[in-house]
């Protein structure tokens, strides 16, 4: 009897039915198996529900044959008839028809490093809930339970097709698994790791003001519980012999099912790494990235220079349609319910893909057809030396202690160039580049290491009881693969599909000229750095240059220079100390007089240091109807020649004394970190704006209380502080440049000497990461 | 005193010094070449005061000026701007022994209300620095800043009309010079052509009244005698469609409304002026060289030549700008003048043209020019961009007696660095007017019709222009429009030694040697082009036979 006629008149439940197998699974049973009807167990997700999901992903290019055959409405038509939707997650399986005859669980936790208690929630528990949901139903079939060829773990040798042999507990594994959770949270919040949270969001924010830095431990925190989470599902696993989480909890899930399946027949399905399909329901056809494809593409992007693996070990893939067939095949086929089948679906035992033979064939297909690089011609593939996994190892541990290095020197720099930034834009590369090859030495140690061979006699055997036609169209022999075909013809060119896709150019991110008009909205601007290249320092020095001549301000400048370090410091811990420390320099100056220095020269000097990009800018804001505000903590004499720019002005106001004269302290607290931000929302109250829709302009970590308070932020020359958060929320950078000739003071030294080490460290960075590639 | 003369190149000609900006160069130019040399500098008369004095007695065309004067009278001295002459006069401004010997002549008269009047017209502003230069430390002293000021085009609230022209021009001025029983105008003349009337009603009229003289379409119509057909395509295309259908009279030209204006305020406010007259200076007088002609170059010229070529070159820009930003010259005063305003400006230019004119041969298919490293706009060191090509196209090429020394759709080979640098403090509407409005045309007219009003009414740049030192926000429309005829009468324009990404924004092509910028006009003019070169500055004036 053919495979269609074993399983006419069934009822099938599909399990996990929109992930990679359960899709292939679903296709092949609607095109192939007209007498075979679905129960499909959907979890909904947002406001989509089951039906709707299910119905979305007929769209997807799995289902194009079929839709090209039966037309749009005749497969939403077969759909309905064929498919019978039960909302639900494993968390909580509703009861199930009692007519089931047979059920598929295709669904399950398949990243390496889930939390261990996702991961057993969904591979065990999900496991016993759906086994508890069939029984409350009443119905009796045949279990047929997908999971992986390595829950054999960290052996070696020949791995038969059976029970494992290990006697794991799974009730105390999955007891402590539910436990560790709140454990670790708990830690997460004593008073050490509190500290440890606060300290690094201080050292990371301190200027920012206390939101931000609370803000940061707070994600510091979470992150770290969920760090944790992951090790001690990977630790668990390993002292226990498994290479990770996943096979760990898929292995205590075979476990649990071989002690509690009970009346149900049991088939396990053991397939190793599924890759793209060999024929259907296309060749080539993949979702997503699994397992070897971002190596593949780093690969073919020149980025990969060598990897921790030896040649000789075997790489056991597998086609996904080999697997739904398999799959489909072991359905048919009820085992007695006191013998549970085990079909381990693989290549390595009989058709084996070595290391060397995978990256032979990937050089092959990228030499043939590299990958194109956008303007540049086509990018070269690297040659493997295959140095062994140490000599990797050591040059992926030498290449995180440089990029490490370079960036808490980067962090340390205080002033912000154009040169720091492109440095900390490679610096920023380099570091993703290290820790993408870090993550993969890692999960994939075990899988290329392991000298497992896993036998599939089972599996052969099932193969050949199939009838001839069968064996054609439903087929699963391993040794049908030809692995240069099936590489360089199919799954390559598959993979690389979307990066050979032609990008239209993007269009440039340009704001200017593009402000859309409207009522209600703000334009803050912070003037040091941003509007103009001045910090306080300088302005400090402008109003007193233009007061001293000769000797005196040569000694002037000698005292200033004894103190810069001092500001350097205040400015690293908090601008208001800096603010205090240099307008304590005003005591007993004459307010009239300070007006009358900026009247006559300050200005000049102060418009003479404006960017002109930032004078457009504002005006452009202007000229769209926004309310513009000047945020500063410059002296509020000082900014007078920019006051007609804006509709408001902050800024700093010195305190005027019994005797008329400047007592050397300020009126009120300077603006800074979070007050700014207050002051901002306070503001936009007041005037009747929406910060939602409003701009805020800014150049330094201290202003990000400010920057996220606004809808739309810009980060104009920021610092290294402020570059990253810029990037990692995909805030606009831009670069405004001062006109040349009006640098009045020359960077001081330690701002040099900080430049020139960043230099330092980005050769050495540029030297290593070159080395590696 | 030595007059200009035309060189033609051969083998024994040594390298010639050529301005480039911020730098000068030595050049050899191909055989065959003619050089121009402006006349070398006239000497000086001697006892500036007393001739002055004499001329104050015994004016031209008036009474002497102490008959003018009445006590009670409310008197008006207007102070030419120091703009000009350029570069500045080195020591104390010659403006400043005029304005002592007419103020004690006032004092005498018992006139104790006086007020000076900078006229700035629609340049810049003027620091008390610069001002304290113009008229001298002691009038500074006791006028500044009740009874001194620099006149402000854009202030309505101290803007009076005074009389409209025959053409229905209005003309509007600043209210002491409109209330004033009589204005003495202190100046110093340059050019010829230049100041006189007109000048005084541009240097204190409202920039209302100003705007008919600096359109596109009078800019045009003031060099329709370039042309072979004046009212050519050339020409109305250029100008505005209704320009184009006026008739094409140089009345209509800037120079005619400017004229015109200059009799309405005369018509109005009787006036009374003093003139000086200066030399072709353009360095200390120890920089000889920049005036000598090469050939006959002493061992020390040749060595400062080399030096400035060389240490020009070492300086960074800012310090180069700064060097020529802080360069003087020592003049000559070479007449002095005073009477009846026409009469008087009338002598002065036939005193300067007599200094600056030199007979050339015929026009050349290519000018060869340099760029002077200051200009009367040049408020902050040598030009930029903008600036560069209105020193070319507008100044240089306009100074002749009728037709250009290159002939129509001739090329015009420009030497200068053309560097997108403009000074943030003089000159903001610069910056706006290169990123914005010449990256969107550098057509004359277009630009006039799309943008003018928009940066002439900009709060901004008013309020800079009054309280910043700054340019006001037209300034580059006007200069700009300037060059509309050159634009519109060369075939090509290629600068040597510019920036390209700026000169293709600016509509002029670069090279980056005299050779490559030769081959670039053979297109149009040949591969054996008659070339000329102007061996400005010193300032000349071609006359074209």
């Amino acid at each position: 009897m053919g495979l269609r006629e074993r399983l006419a008149g069934r009822r099938v439940l599909v399990t996990g039915v929109t992930g990679f197998m359960g899709e292939a699974l679903l296709e092949r049973l609607l095109s192939d198996f007209p007498e075979t009807s679905v129960v499909a167990l959907v979890r909904p997700r947002g406001s989509h529900g089951g039906a709707a999901r299910l119905a979305r992903m007929m769209r997807k290019p799995a289902f194009r044959a079929l839709r090209e055959q039966v037309g749009a409405a005749g497969l939403a038509e077969l759909l309905a008839r064929r498919v019978q939707v039960i909302e639900g997650d494993l968390a909580s399986v509703p009861d199930l028809p009692g007519d089931i005859d047979v059920v598929v669980h295709c669904a399950g936790e398949v990243s390496f490093d889930p939390p261990i208690d996702d991961a057993f929630r969904i591979n065990v528990g999900g496991l016993q809930e759906l086994v508890r949901a069939l029984r409350a139903g009443g119905a009796r079939p045949h279990l047929v339970h997908v999971s992986t060829a390595y829950v054999a773990g960290l052996r070696s040798g020949h791995i038969a097709e059976g029970p494992l042999s290990h006697d794991v507990d799974w009730r105390v594994e999955q007891a402590f698994a539910g436990r560790v959770r709140e454990q670790i949270e708990d830690a997460s919040r004593s008073p050490e790791n509190s500290e440890r949270f606060r300290r690094a969001g201080r050292r990371r924010f301190a200027a920012a003001g206390a939101q931000t830095v609370s803000g940061e431990a707070e994600r510091l925190r979470r992150e770290w519980v969920a760090r944790r989470l992951v090790a001690a599902g990977g630790e668990r696993a390993q002292v226990l012999g498994w290479t990770d989480a996943y096979t760990f909890t898929k292995a205590l899930g075979e476990r649990w099912l071989e002690e509690h399946h009970g009346d149900l027949p049991l088939t396990v399905i053991r397939p190793s790494i599924i890759e793209s399909a060999l024929v259907r329901p296309f060749p080539g056809w993949i979702e997503g990235f699994k397992m070897a494809e971002p190596l593949i593409i780093a690969y073919g992007r020149g980025e990969l220079p060598d990897f921790p693996a030896s040649p000789d070990a075997v790489v056991d893939i597998i086609p996904i349609d080999l697997v739904v067939n398999a799959t489909l095949a072991a359905a048919a086929t009820v085992p007695p319910v006191d013998a549970p089948a085990y079909y381990t679906v693989c290549s390595g035992f009989r058709n084996p893909l070595r290391f060397w033979e995978l990256y032979e064939h990937v050089r092959e297909y990228f030499l043939a057809d590299p990958l194109p690089q956008r303007g540049r011609g086509a990018i070269g593939v690297p040659q493997w030396p295959f140095a062994g996994a140490a000599a990797a190892e050591a040059r992926l541990r030498r290449s995180e202690r440089v990029v490490g290095a370079a960036g808490r020197v980067l962090s340390a720099v205080p002033a912000s160039s154009m040169r720091v930034r492109q440095v900390a834009g490679q610096l920023e590369r380099a570091q993703a580049r290290v820790a993408f090859l870090r993550r993969y030495s890692d999960v994939y140690r075990a899988y290329t290491k392991a000298e497992l061979v896993y036998v599939d006699d089972a599996t052969a055997a099932l193969h050949a009881s199939m009838e001839p036609a069968d064996q054609v169209d439903f087929g699963f022999d391993p040794t049908s693969i030809d692995w240069e075909h099936y590489l360089c013809r199919v799954h390559c060119p598959a993979v690389t599909a979307v990066l050979r896709r032609p990008r239209a150019a993007a269009a440039p991110r340009r704001l200017s000229g593009h402000l859309p008009a409207g009522e209600g909205v703000l334009a803050v601007f912070d003037l040091d750095g941003a509007v103009a290249s001045a910090s306080v320092v300088e302005s400090y020095l402008w109003m007193r240059l233009a007061d001293l001549g000769g000797l005196g301000r040569v000694r002037e400048l000698a005292g200033l220079a004894a103190a810069l370090p001092g500001y350097a410091r205040a400015e690293r811990r908090d601008r208001g100390h800096l603010m205090r420390a240099v307008y304590a320099r005003y005591a007993g100056v004459d307010p009239e007089e300070l007006s009358r220095l900026v009247a006559q020269a300050a200005g000049e000097v102060l418009l003479r240091r404006v960017r002109p990009a930032g004078i457009r800018r504002v005006r452009e804001h202007r000229a769209a109807g926004h309310r513009t505000v000047l945020l500063t903590g410059a002296l509020e004499a000082v900014t007078a020649p920019l006051a007609p720019l804006f509709d408001d002005v902050v800024a700093a106001r010195l305190e005027v004394g019994a005797d008329g004269l400047c007592t050397g302290r300020l009126a009120s607290s300077p603006l800074v970190g979070d007050a700014r931000a207050a002051f901002v929302a306070h503001h936009a109250r007041v005037v009747g704006a929406d910060l939602a829709v409003s701009w805020a302009y800014a150049d330094s970590q201290s202003d990000l209380p400010l920057l996220r308070a606004v809808g739309n932020p810009v980060a104009v020359n920021p610092d290294v502080a402020l570059l990253q958060v810029a990037r990692g929320a995909s805030w606009p950078v831009e670069e405004w440049s001062v006109a040349p000739g009006s640098r009045l003071v020359v960077a001081s030294r330690r701002e040099r000497v900080v430049q020139a080490a960043a230099a330092r460290a980005q050769a050495a960075v540029a030297g290593r990461v070159g080395g590696v590639r | 005193m030595r007059p200009g003369f035309v060189l033609e190149v051969d083998e024994r000609t040594p390298p010639l010094l050529v301005h480039q900006g911020d730098g000068v160069l030595l050049e050899r130019f191909p055989v065959g070449s003619r050089v121009v040399y402006p006349p070398l500098p006239r000497p000086g008369i001697g006892a500036v005061e007393a001739a002055v004095d004499a001329a104050l007695s015994a004016p031209v065309g008036s009474a002497p000026l102490a008959s003018l004067l009445r006590p009670g009278m409310r008197l008006v001295l207007v102070v030419s701007d120091a703009g000009v002459p350029s570069p500045r006069m080195r020591g104390t401004d010659v403006r400043a022994r005029l304005i002592e010997r007419v103020l004690s002549v006032v004092a005498a008269a018992g006139v104790d209300d006086v007020r000076l009047v900078v006229a700035t017209g629609l340049g810049r502003r003027r620091s008390a620095a610069e001002v304290a230069a113009l008229v001298g430390e002691r009038v500074f002293r006791s006028f500044w800043p009740g009874a001194l000021a620099c006149h402000d085009a854009f202030d309505e609230a101290n803007l009076v009309e005074v009389g409209t022209s025959g053409a229905g021009e209005v003309l509007r001025v600043a209210r002491p010079v409109a209330e004033a029983d009589l204005v003495v105008s202190v100046e110093v003349v340059q050019d010829a052509g230049a100041g006189g009337l007109a000048g005084l009603a541009a240097g204190v009229g409202a920039y209302g009244s100003l705007r008919a003289v600096h359109g596109v379409a009078a800019a045009m119509r003031d060099a329709a005698g370039w042309f072979a057909v004046p009212d050519s395509p050339a020409v109305s295309a250029a100008g505005t469609a209704a320009a184009a259908a006026e008739a094409v009279s140089t009345s209509a030209g800037s120079r005619g409304v400017a004229d015109r204006l200059g009799a309405v305020l005369a018509g109005a406010v009787p006036v009374f002026a003093v003139t000086a007259t200066v030399n072709a200076a353009v360095g200390p007088a120890a920089a000889g060289f920049l005036t000598r002609r090469e050939w006959e170059w002493s061992l020390p010229d040749q060595a400062m030549a080399l030096a400035a070529g060389r240490g020009l070159d070492r300086l960074g820009g800012w310090a180069r700008r700064r060097v020529w930003q802080e360069t003087t010259a020592d003049y000559a005063v070479t007449s002095v003048g005073a009477g009846e305003v026409t009469a008087v400006t009338a002598a002065a230019w036939a005193e300067v043209d007599a200094g600056q004119r030199v007979a050339v041969e015929g026009q050349s298919d290519v000018l060869v020019v340099g760029s002077a490293p200051f200009g009367a706009h040049h408020g902050s060191g040598p030009g930029d961009a903008v600036l560069g090509v209105h020193g070319a196209l507008a100044e240089v090429l306009g100074r002749h007696t009728g037709r250009p020394v290159v002939r129509e759709h001739g090329a015009m080979i420009v030497y200068h660095p053309m560097a997108a640098r403009f000074s943030q403090v003089h000159q903001p509407s610069y910056v706006d007017f290169y990123a914005e409005v010449l990256a969107e045309s550098h057509d004359p007219a277009t630009i006039e019709a799309k943008f003018e009003r928009q940066y002439a009414t900009d709060p901004w740049y008013e309020s800079l222009y009054r309280s910043s030192l700054a340019l006001p926000g037209v300034h580059p429309f006007h200069r700009w429009y300037e060059t509309a005829p050159g634009r519109a009468y060369l075939g090509e324009v290629v600068v040597v030694g510019g920036d390209r990404a700026v000169c293709a924004r600016l509509g002029v092509r670069a090279a980056s040697t005299l050779a490559d910028a030769l081959e670039i006009v053979s297109g149009s003019v040949g591969r054996d082009p008659s070339i000329t070169y102007l061996h400005s500055p010193p300032r000349l004036v071609a006359d074209v036979r």
